[in-house]
């Protein structure tokens, strides 16, 4: 992943679509996600869909700031099929919803990530900034 | 056809915030600086939103397997923040059957009753 200047959430227009991100889960690193979240279930050689929206999510900030006051509000995931560790991964997104209320911004990052061209997690991240970071 | 889903029960701890924000790659400092998180609303750092989801989609998993997998589906809304020390106890109640999916009514609570996570979850039911 190359890194870009991140922008405050609340900036994004709706619409607004993020540059692909191109990735991959190591064994390693789902491991170390499982055993911080302290989940013992034995996923074999498959990454946790929750796990792939975290860690996407986690792909997300290199083109997104969250300023202080920011809280995840909403989350919906969608699983189409399993992904594995070391599979390549692309991840695309964009800002499916914005609106203010009451001094915060409220936007929906909906976004994709497929392996091997085909989707296995869609996902709808809802997030209230502060509208005087925009 | 609905199957019963087992609740999940979990205290989480301040070690597993810094340890999941390792994980993850989300460093606010809400979930990790206790001195600042102090000088918030909040008076204290809290759970990541995603963290104690993941008590929801665990137990989906025990009770469907790889059909959660490849055909769950979760809306959730974070109601109230979750803090070091608390206990979590996640839990679902079948709501409907229909078009060949089972949805059940999911939560999130701590010990003292209060709802942290509220929503639902819906998998194949074939």
């Amino acid at each position: 992943m190359t890194s870009t200047a991140r922008i405050s959430i609340s900036a994004f227009p709706r619409g607004h679509e993020f540059d692909a991100s191109r990735f991959s889960l190591s064994a390693e690193q789902v491991a170390a996600y499982l055993h911080a979240t302290g989940d013992t279930t034995d996923y074999g050689v498959h990454v946790p869909p929750l796990a792939a929206v975290a860690l996407g999510l986690s792909a997300l900030q290199q083109h997104i700031s969250l300023p202080e006051g920011s809280l995840h509000t909403g989350q919906e995931a969608e699983h189409h099929a399993t992904l594995r560790c070391g599979d390549e991964l692309t991840l695309t997104g964009r800002i499916a919803q914005r609106s203010e209320r009451q001094g915060f911004v409220i936007s929906v990052i909906e976004f994709e990530i497929a392996g091997g061209g085909e989707a296995a997690v869609r996902a709808r991240t809802t997030i209230m900034a502060p509208a005087s970071a925009a | 056809m609905s199957i019963d889903v087992l609740p999940v029960v979990r205290t989480l701890t301040q070690t597993q915030l810094n340890a999941y924000a390792d994980a993850s790659g989300d460093h606010n400092p809400i979930h990790v600086d206790e001195a600042f998180a102090r000088t918030t609303p909040f008076g204290g750092t809290i759970a990541h939103g995603m963290l104690v989801l993941v008590l929801i989609a665990e137990m989906m998993h025990a009770a469907y397997g790889e059909r959660w997998l490849t055909s769950g589906k979760l809306k959730v809304r974070f109601k109230a923040p979750t803090r070091p020390g608390d206990t979590v106890t996640a839990s679902a109640a079948a709501s409907k059957q229909a078009d060949g999916t089972a949805e059940y009514a999911v939560q999130c609570a701590n010990q003292r009753g209060e709802v942290l996570i509220e929503g639902r979850a819906t998998v194949s039911a074939a």
